[in-house]
């Protein structure tokens, strides 16, 4: 554009150029002849004429005249859209909302779900685990197979385990104690995804070693607001969970941990290079691989066969038939969960371009229609068809300029927006950038639709008989035409709004029942108390005391209804993960499948502190802690599924390795203790304690009294055990609000782009049926000047309204039935086919348009039969 | 076009006409635009006074179709100017224009021809 402009203008001077040529050679000539210069001159130019009209005629020649009256065009676009501000408005923000709204929220999921974590030659990188259906967390390596995949594979550069479930917290000793966030990985992690710590060293192999050194690496926040970016830390040692640890380095700023996990500090698993799986315990990781350059998947598939085999030889009951190895693309392991989701995002991101096309078609289409008369006028004094395309181009492309703007607007204002409320919930929503992709297919086709719904006039206007549309007033001319793909297009949107909006309640109907349906306790003033013990003053005193003193405490602070020490919450099973024996029965054998329960210590005060039901029986009594492990407390699922149609209670369980069983004594309600959205797994709650090396106490708190005055007298109490305590206070509900931040998201997507979708449709209402009335306005005085009712004339142009919202309605039902079967593994509690949500989104949709269509008909109701028959 | 020119003895150009004049003009070789008015003048012995509010936007009409090309040359008067030529295509559309004039002379002239019996 630029260099055309600059080629303008030199055309320009050589034209002047090239006319003062004729002129100097005229003036020779004459001069020849024997005048003088003066004269010469004056003669030359008054016989030359008009020299600037000249050179503009002969730049007419030129396709420059195309710019001048593309900018005479663009004022006189921008003119008219400016004397309908109602419509312009409409138009450019529907364009907009479409545009912006679907990048927007596409880059948002692009970036947390699919974006390739930011490390070199990501293709290498590849998520190596063996899979256990049936079992808890299917897919892991446990440590002897990591060992010695690691020691005798041929395929990978680096073989590198993490712990399986994200990570842990430690405390941080000091001066002033706090928790950290910790991860574990095998000394050759950061090797394995190319990473290198920002200043100091990465860990060396004894470091993973179990007597080995320990050392640390902190992340680059960490380092910064806790030891203000102090260089002099690396090689100094710092004390976490009381042990003392080197500081080996500080990881760059940009890191980023393959697990979405919060990551402070990251130090090493112990890796024994003898583990068997003839020892007592293994270990279960998560493992990642780097292939050396130009290996396959399948390569390395075939490369562990022999090791897979070997380890199946050696424990065959762990490694049955149906036991696979995977070897996967870590992206596309990463993307496996977000699949469903992104393909629903992408179906909405259709859905609410297609409305905001139609809408903004709509509008085309009405204001062209309302336009024919003064197309005729300009047909008539000469305009040329192609010079009425032009100027109808124009302002359709000034529309798409203004609407692609305000929605690239529109774009960054969304993202900074979500960045700053959603950043904590998310992972790497820093790195939220404008998906160029989406952004430009939104624009295209925006910028498509626009100019067929501009250009559809275009080929009416050629067909045009001038003079009956002159006669008709512009009234009737093209609007008939019109009539049919207007309808069409409102049903279309009302359609797609109804898919988007059923989608949006079901799975706002999910997210209510995962946080409100059946938890089995009421979560409302439960708070968890966790003190961490090891390497503190607390840890070396008598647990069961401690525990005992805390609690008294905390039972004599005023509205508290109950404390106890507990393992477990009714959010999340016990730690012990035990096979569920009964004294009465044969013993399942080893690695047996399906025989499981969680186990959880409880004290007596858990059932009142944490609010769930006791069903049958009793709970434990303080007579009952002064023998642990002797009795036991089952949950409805643990006594449905070990004792289907028998009473429980009595009966004797849970054999431990002294051979001693446990009496049932109660049975309590289900709770979710295997996370909001599976169904309770069978537990059993005992007298004492399943993990005597925990390295923290929890408490678990029913109070009444304000949640700072029970933190601040627990932590006083505490400080007077042992100054450098610390101790991390949760409400129960505050923790459902943070397990339901991944269905929160869906749902809040979706629920956004519902509810645009809605407001276009509505819009589209509106905008069709007031241009019809303002259409029949000279009808409607002619009825009403026959007598008709203005109530009469309301529920006429009502009626029309309400027969395209159903067909509207209609048409978005049969669809949606159809659809939301997709929507399926996202939904909770919610049939996708749940007739009452249709039901009752189609009645909002319904309700919604006709309140649009009351202002139209309204007007319709209250034409002056006079000025509607003096209308044009 | 339909300028009224002073002196009455002067023929006003036929619409399309002055494209002819031109590109017959410039046959003979390349010539700048006061060369070609001249031209015209002088074989057309002073019946035929090209306006330069035709002429100019005629030629750079001519040059944006692709039938002429320009180059800037010292003229005669020891000035720089802008030469026009015959481009190829230039010259395939003289071929056509002449035809077309004959036709229409022949054609006039027919028509003329009864009124003068």
């Amino acid at each position: 554009m630029l260099r055309r402009f600059s080629r303008r203008r030199s055309v320009e001077r050589e034209l002047d150029d090239e006319l003062q040529a004729h002129l100097d050679i005229e003036t020779k000539l004459l001069m020849d002849r024997g005048l003088s210069r003066e004269e010469a001159e004056m003669q030359a130019r008054s016989s030359f004429g008009n020299r600037t009209r000249i050179a503009e005629d002969a730049r007419q020649a030129w396709h420059w005249i195309w710019l001048d009256r593309f900018s005479q065009d663009l004022r006189y676009a921008a003119r008219t859209l400016l004397r309908s501000p109602a419509f312009t408005v409409a138009s450019i923000l529907s364009l907009a909302l479409g545009i912006g709204a679907s990048t927007a929220v596409f880059s948002i999921a692009d970036t947390v779900l699919l974006r390739p974590l930011p490390y070199p030659h990501p293709d290498q990188l590849v998520w190596v685990a063996n899979r256990f259906p049936g079992a808890a967390g299917p897919e892991f390596l446990a440590s002897p197979d990591y060992v010695a995949w690691r020691r005798d594979n041929h395929v990978f550069q680096q073989l590198a385990a993490t712990q399986a479930h994200g990570g842990e917290t430690m405390l941080l000793n000091g001066s002033k104690p706090a928790e950290v966030h910790a991860v574990r990985v095998s000394s050759n992690f950061l090797k394995t995804f190319g990473v290198h710590p920002e200043l100091g060293r990465d860990f060396i192999q004894n470091e993973e070693l179990p007597n080995g050194p320990k050392a640390v690496l902190l992340s680059d926040r960490l380092w910064r607001n806790r030891f203000h970016a102090d260089r002099n830390l690396i090689g100094h040692s710092l004390t976490l969970d009381g042990q003392p640890y080197t500081v080996a380095g500080v990881l760059p700023a940009s890191f980023v941990y393959p697990m979405d996990v919060r990551v402070d500090v990251m130090t090493t698993l112990s890796v024994s290079p003898t583990a068997s799986h003839h020892d007592r315990m293994m270990q279960i990781w998560a493992v990642y691989g780097r292939l050396k350059p130009g290996v396959t998947t399948a390569q390395a598939r075939a490369d562990l066969g022999p090791l897979f085999a070997r380890s199946r030889q050696d424990i065959p009951l762990m490694f049955r038939n149906d036991t696979s190895r995977v070897i996967q693309p870590l992206q596309e392991h990463r993307v496996g969960d977000a699949q469903v989701l992104l393909k629903i995002l992408i179906g909405a991101v259709i859905c609410l371009l297609l409305i905001a096309c139609a809408n903004v078609s709509n509008l085309l289409l009405a204001r062209w229609s309302a336009r024919s008369s003064e197309f005729a006028v300009r047909a008539a004094i000469g305009a040329g068809r192609r010079r009425l395309a032009r100027q109808l181009f124009t302002e359709a492309g000034l529309l798409t300029v203004l609407g692609c703007g305000l929605g690239a607007a529109l774009v960054v204002v969304m993202l900074r927006g979500f960045v700053h409320y959603a950043a904590d919930e998310l992972p790497r929503l820093s790195e939220v950038t404008v998906d160029a992709r989406v952004f430009g297919i939104a624009i295209a086709v925006s910028v498509l639709v626009t100019l067929v719904f501009a250009g559809l006039p275009i080929i009416r206007v050629g067909r045009m008989n001038i003079q009956s549309v002159l006669q008709e007033s512009g009234r009737l001319g093209m609007s008939a035409g019109f009539r049919f793909t207007k309808r069409i297009l409102v049903i279309a949107e009302i359609a797609l709004s109804l898919i988007l909006l059923c989608g949006a309640a079901l799975l706002l109907q999910s997210l209510w029942h995962l946080r409100n349906d059946h938890l089995g306790f009421n979560p409302e003033h439960v708070l968890t108390v966790s003190i961490p013990l090891k390497g503190t003053k607390l840890g070396t005193m008598n647990r069961d005391s401690l525990a005992a003193e805390l609690v008294d405490f905390a039972r004599r602070i005023p509205g508290t209804e109950d404390a106890a020490q507990t393992e477990c919450t009714p959010l999340s099973g016990g730690p012990l993960m035990a096979t569920f024996t009964r004294s009465d029965r044969p013993l399942p054998e080893a690695f047996h499948r399906g025989y499981d329960a969680h186990v959880c210590g409880a004290g007596a005060g858990y059932a009142r502190a944490s609010g769930i039901r006791i069903i049958r029986g009793r709970f434990f009594t303080n007579e009952d802690l002064q023998h642990p492990n002797t009795v036991a407390v089952l949950n409805e699922t643990a006594a449905r599924t070990y004792f289907p149609g028998e009473d429980p209670i009595g009966k004797r369980i849970l054999r431990d390795p002294q051979g001693r069983w446990k009496t049932v004594i109660g049975i309590v309600s289900d709770a979710k203790n295997r996370g909001l959205d599976a169904t309770p797994g069978p537990e059993a709650l005992i007298n004492g304690i399943t993990w005597p090396d925990a390295t923290q106490l929890q408490l678990i708190v029913g109070s009444i009294a304000d949640q700072h005055t029970l933190e601040r007298a627990i932590t006083a109490k505490l400080h007077s055990l042992d100054s450098g305590a610390i101790a991390k206070f949760e409400p129960l509900d505050q923790t459902i609000t943070e397990m339901t931040a991944g269905p929160r998201f869906n749902s809040i997507l979706v629920a956004s782009f519902g509810a645009i979708a809605f407001l276009m449709a509505i819009v589209g209402v509106y905008g069709v049926l007031s241009y019809a009335v303002s259409r029949r306005t000279q009808e409607i005085g002619i009825r009403m000047a026959l007598g008709a009712e203005p109530g009469l004339m309301l529920g006429m142009i009502l009626r029309d309204g309400i027969a395209l919202v159903l067909a509207g309605v209609m048409a978005g039902l049969g669809a949606v039935i159809a659809l939301t079967r997709y929507l399926q593994a996202m939904l909770y509690d919610v049939s996708p086919t749940d007739p009452v949500t249709f039901a009752a989104v189609a009645v909002l949709l319904i309700a919604a348009a006709v309140i649009a269509m009351w202002i139209p008909a309204q007007r319709a109701a209250c034409v002056d039969p006079i000025v509607a028959l003096r209308h044009n | 076009m339909s300028k009224h020119d002073a002196t009455a003895n002067r023929i006003d150009l036929l619409q399309g006409t002055l494209d002819l004049l031109i590109l017959q003009t410039l046959q003979w070789g390349p010539q700048h635009g006061h060369g070609i008015g001249q031209a015209i003048r002088i074989s057309s012995q002073d019946a035929l006074q090209v306006e330069h509010g035709s002429l100019y936007p005629a030629l750079h009409r001519l040059e944006s179709r692709g039938w002429l090309s320009s180059d800037w040359k010292m003229s005669e008067a020891n000035r720089r100017a802008k030469y026009y030529k015959l481009t190829p295509q230039g010259k395939k559309q003289l071929l056509e224009e002449q035809s077309k004039w004959k036709q229409l002379v022949r054609a006039v002239a027919r028509t003329m021809k009864p009124v003068q019996e």
